[in-house]
């Protein structure tokens, strides 16, 4: 058993998180402020990017610890997290403030999503919070069996707990990240229509009138009527949904991906069972030439690149019929359901009793072996290639149609399925669940194809006389002096000359000069850059009034975010205080207690040799604590002074805003206010992102556009106009399925690792 | 934006409207060339060109992307001047940049047996494993010594290819090739040498050893080989090419705006001021 203090300090000081889980306790921490932050535990383990599946499992970390205790994370938004095991249950604070945060707790746990997949850009770097709240739907990273039991449903590990339907191998492709979009968007928009109506349960005003004070924090603050609006229990960090990364167009590329066969589109003689996914023939008759049809409930949206689905026959092996006239494939609507998929016009299909495949016709053509009970047949559609082919069990098959005219065809394309015999049954799996084909493997090869022939590409022609090499360097620098990054620009174009004067092969010919221009308009920014990012608002700001006079008033906006980030940066420092605080206090506690555990239990001490180093000398402990004592004091009082500082300055910003008529500048303030509402935003996670080093960055580059706005220069560098003209053209691409659905720019920095703000 | 008020206030002066044309004419090629850069607001503007202006480039990708360019390709000193102004953890130690940069600046100095020895040094095996990367650097410092003899006394370098390079050739037919071309640099004059054989002799031959060697190096050290810059760079002009083949509606030409910066310097308050 490990000292349980020590949950509190990261995950590399904890040791046995899953004692203490297995045990069904709560956990022995006096210390845990608030449900609060319980809650945030969980959430953290959600948000965080993991890269492996087995890794919670191999590292127990506090995060995956209170995992447990927190009951399952993924459960539906109307599910509660209300445990009575809950340490919050033990906490002394008043029952109203106890609704509160099981209220605001709840407000943010529907918002969550389960983690980020694979080696995505870390949330931490993103610079434009734009991007701060694309942690996919998904289940974190390669979804191994393990991740299921985190779901209300071990069967479907690629459905969100929301119902959003992440099949595997189309992680990371656009489309499906703007299938994500709109479902949040939807989800968001379904829980703010139940907060309007009344219908959540618990006290909603509470959160606005008290600020929630922690027991175990030190900053008991006034409670000054600082107004938190019934906003703050939204989730700051999903405003994703309002600002979706791609502009919206037409709607095919983000129509939804089949999910279940289609109740209302089957011939009469079927059944479609369950949650949707079995079909089974009842047995009315149907003659030779007729068989009984149903399509799924959406069509195969071509800018998915490439569709998969699978069916696994269902009939018992003692049916006398092995193979049974079962046919899988694709279909429009013009073809009819009641007969199989191949015979009709725009139907594509497979057929189990002779293997045969049939394109739009009556006549078919021998394919590949006939499939039946037991058998799982899948039906792959390349819309890049224009071609379908299937599997069988696992196994691939060659293509069965080629050069199909996608464009040619008057309807979307549904996946289809046909049976003909009473007790046919089939079970589709539309990507919930993982395929028995390696479809990834498969998806990941058209992507090397592409990424094949994006590496070849030539780039001389970009720019006319600039080689590969010299383009990027033109285009670093170009950037450097654009953002003001003047030493950087300066070291950059003195290694540059030193490479030219290395290269040269007469040493009397004369290297071409890099200019570097050296304004003190550059010098200015980067100043100006610098005081934000190190977090002196003030300073920036009279920076910029000095050199720039006009750039404030004239960018409101800016101006704004500016002073918001003051009020952040005023609770950011208190909130580093309380932890600096708390961090010497369990020190001096767990000195104390490991003293007197010293005494009773020398195995213990031997178990940990690291706890040993802090307590060589018992005397000076004694001693070391009066001091800790002492310092506390004295720190409490100055958090305490911070705190209101920021509550007074808050006060003035809402004064000054107050009369802003637009929606975002209240939204923004009723944000950032909320800080207040936790005794330790820091420990927070779905609001420490809003006091972390990316915020700043936002702000500084802001500023730094408007300067240059300001001065008529292009608010933009080359290399970010190559990044947006590369999002684009990648886009176009897109479209009907063509090469652009296999690689994203994200896809290119996210192979940079990752790299964190200082 | 200055010809649109111009045009305004034109407008209001209830000027003759082909009088205005003809102002609005002068004043657009006036500023054509900063017009094609920054026409935020022009209406002519094709719909790509809007859609691009509508895509955040995120500055933490952007800084990304140049910080992991200036350690990848070896500038040590401008990735430790960036980490500092931009508030960026370096991404790879300062002395592993320095040492890529040491055997580069080697190679690109033509000193090529410093530079295999700095490699051997870093990383005993790294020649062993790749011939190929071997023989470029072999050649390449045959290439040297057929530079340094320039009509004079060839022994060194045909001692050379006979002992490193000989051995090698005969093993594989294309370092036996290269070997031919190479030795041809010793009976031909330089200075009318066919197109293939000239690029021997060329320091973008240098450049391209240099970085085949850095690549190689990277690779063994964490499995990327090149900067996330020139696979987005190749996807920009991939991207257009495969656009245009497939007839997709783009301007005639989508300009990088490198070009218009360098205009912008041309105009500023200060002389431009050269460094080095």
């Amino acid at each position: 058993m490990t000292n349980p203090y020590q949950q509190q300090h990261g995950p590399s000081n904890f040791i046995g998180g899953d004692s203490l889980a297995s045990a069904g306790l709560p956990p022995l921490n006096a210390r845990r402020p608030s449900y609060a932050s319980v809650v945030s535990g969980s959430i953290s383990a959600l948000t965080r990017p993991t890269r492996s599946s087995f890794s919670h499992l191999l590292n127990p970390s506090p995060d995956s610890e209170q995992h447990a205790h927190a009951g399952n994370p993924y459960s539906t938004a109307q599910n509660t997290r209300f445990d009575p095991d809950m340490p919050f249950a033990r906490t002394r604070a008043s029952g109203e403030e106890n609704a509160a945060r099981y209220h605001l707790s709840q407000g943010l746990d529907s918002g969550l999503w389960p983690a980020q997949h694979g080696a995505r850009f870390p949330y931490f770097s993103r610079a434009f919070d734009l991007y701060m709240g694309k942690s996919p739907l998904l289940p974190p990273g390669s979804a191994g069996p393990e991740e299921g039991r985190f779901f209300s449903s071990a069967s479907m590990p690629n459905v969100s707990s929301t119902g959003f339907l992440a099949p595997s191998y189309l992680r990371g492709t656009v489309y499906l990240q703007k299938l994500e979009e709109k479902h949040r968007a939807r989800v968001l928009a379904e829980r703010d229509g139940n907060v309007s109506n009344g219908t959540q349960t618990g006290p909603s005003t509470s959160v606005s009138s008290s600020r929630l004070v922690s027991n175990g924090s030190s900053s008991h603050l006034p409670a000054i009527g600082t107004k938190v609006s019934g906003s703050t229990h939204r989730g700051v960090a999903y405003e994703i949904v309002e600002k979706p990364m791609y502009p919206a167009e037409e709607d095919d590329a983000a129509s939804p991906l089949p999910s279940r066969w289609n109740k209302d589109d089957k011939e009469a003689a079927l059944e479609v069972l369950g949650d949707g996914y079995e079909v089974r023939h009842t047995g009315r008759a149907s003659n030779e030439l007729e068989a009984s049809a149903v399509r799924a409930d959406h069509h195969m949206s071509p800018s998915c690149g490439v569709y998969y689905f699978e069916i696994t026959v269902l009939n018992k092996k003692k049916d006398n019929m092995k193979t049974p006239p079962i046919a899988i494939g694709f279909a429009s609507k013009e073809a009819s359901i009641s007969r199989a998929p191949g015979w009709e016009p725009e139907s594509w299909g497979y057929h189990g009793d002779d293997g045969n495949s049939f394109a739009s016709q009556n006549v078919g053509k021998p394919y590949a072996e006939q499939f039946g009970a037991g058998d799982t047949v899948g039906c792959l559609v390349n819309f890049r290639l224009n071609h379908a082919l299937f599997t069988k069990n696992g196994r691939e098959l060659p293509i069965a149609f080629r050069d199909i005219n996608f464009k040619e065809v008057k309807g979307k394309l549904y996946p289809i399925v046909s049976l003909k015999k009473k007790e046919d049954h089939i079970m589709a799996n539309f990507g919930q669940r993982p395929f028995m084909f390696d479809i990834d493997g498969y998806m990941k090869r058209q992507q090397a194809m592409i990424e094949e022939e994006i590496r070849r590409a030539d780039t001389s022609r970009l720019v006319p006389g600039l080689s590969e090499t010299d383009l990027i360097q033109q285009l670093v620098l170009q950037f450097l002096q654009h953002d003001g990054y003047v030493e950087t620009a300066r070291a950059f174009a003195e290694e540059l000359q030193a490479e030219q004067t290395a290269l040269r092969l007469d040493p009397n010919q004369p290297v071409r000069g890099i200019n570097i221009k050296d304004d003190q308009d550059a010098h200015n920014r980067q100043r100006i850059r610098r005081a934000i990012l190190e977090g002196d608002i003030d300073r920036a700001m009279k920076d910029t009034d000095t050199y720039y006079p006009t750039v404030l008033r004239d960018n409101e906006q800016v101006y704004f975010h500016l002073r918001c980030r003051k009020f952040i940066e005023m609770v950011r420092r208190e909130a580093e205080l309380n932890i600096q605080l708390e961090e010497r206090r369990s020190m001096a506690a767990k000195s104390h207690q490991q003293r007197q555990a010293d005494d009773n239990d020398h195995e213990m001490v031997e178990a940990e040799p690291a706890q040993l180093e802090t307590d060589t000398a018992p005397r000076d402990q004694d001693y070391h604590m009066d001091m800790t004592m002492a310092e506390d004091a004295a720190d409490a009082s100055g958090v305490s002074k911070l705190s209101q500082d920021a509550l007074a300055y808050g006060m003035e910003l809402r004064a000054e805003f107050n009369t802003d008529p637009r929606r975002e500048t209240a939204k923004q303030l009723d944000e950032i206010f909320s800080l207040i509402a936790y005794p330790n935003p820091l420990k927070v996670k779905e609001v420490a992102h809003m006091l972390d080093g990316t915020g700043r960055v936002a702000v500084a580059e802001e500023l730094n556009s408007a300067i240059l706005m300001s001065l008529g220069k292009s608010s933009r560098a080359a290399l970010e106009n190559v990044y947006a003209q590369t999002c684009v053209l990648l886009d176009t691409l897109r479209k009907d399925g063509g090469d652009g659905a296999f690689v994203t720019v994200q896809s290119v920095v996210d192979r940079i690792p990752p790299s964190r703000l200082r | 934006m200055s010809i649109r008020s111009a045009a305004l206030e034109l407008g209001g002066h209830d000027i003759d409207s082909t009088l205005r044309d003809a102002v609005f004419a002068q004043l657009r090629e006036s500023f054509g060339r900063m017009n094609s850069s920054t026409s935020a607001a022009t209406s002519t503007q094709h719909a790509f060109d809007k859609r691009a202006a509508d895509v955040k480039a995120p500055k933490s990708d952007i800084n990304a992307l140049i910080l992991d360019y200036l350690t990848m390709e070896g500038y040590p000193k401008a990735a430790a001047k960036f980490c500092k102004e931009a508030n960026l953890q370096p991404q790879q130690p300062d002395d592993s940049i320095q040492t890529r940069h040491a055997i580069q600046h080697a190679i690109h100095s033509g000193n090529i047996e410093s530079a295999i020895s700095a490699l051997n040094e870093l990383d005993p095996e790294i020649l062993d494993k790749d011939p190929e990367l071997h023989f470029s650097l072999l050649q390449q410092q045959m290439i040297e010594l057929i530079r340094q003899c320039d009509g004079g006394d060839v022994t060194p370098a045909v001692n050379f290819a006979v002992e490193k390079l000989g051995p090698r050739a005969a093993t594989n037919s294309d370092f036996l090739l290269e070997l031919e071309k190479t030795m041809s640099l010793l009976i031909f004059p330089h200075d009318n040498l066919q197109p293939d054989l000239a690029a021997l002799l060329s320091s973008d031959l240098r450049r391209d050893t240099a970085t085949k060697v850095n690549e190689a190096v990277l690779q063994r050290q964490n499995e990327r080989r090149e900067a996330a810059i020139r696979q987005l760079v190749r996807m920009r002009a991939w991207g257009e090419t495969s656009a245009r083949s497939k007839k997709k509606d783009l301007p005639d030409s989508i300009e990088l705006g490198l070009s218009a910066d360098s205009m912008e310097h041309g105009e500023g308050q200060d002389e431009p001021m050269i460094t080095t």
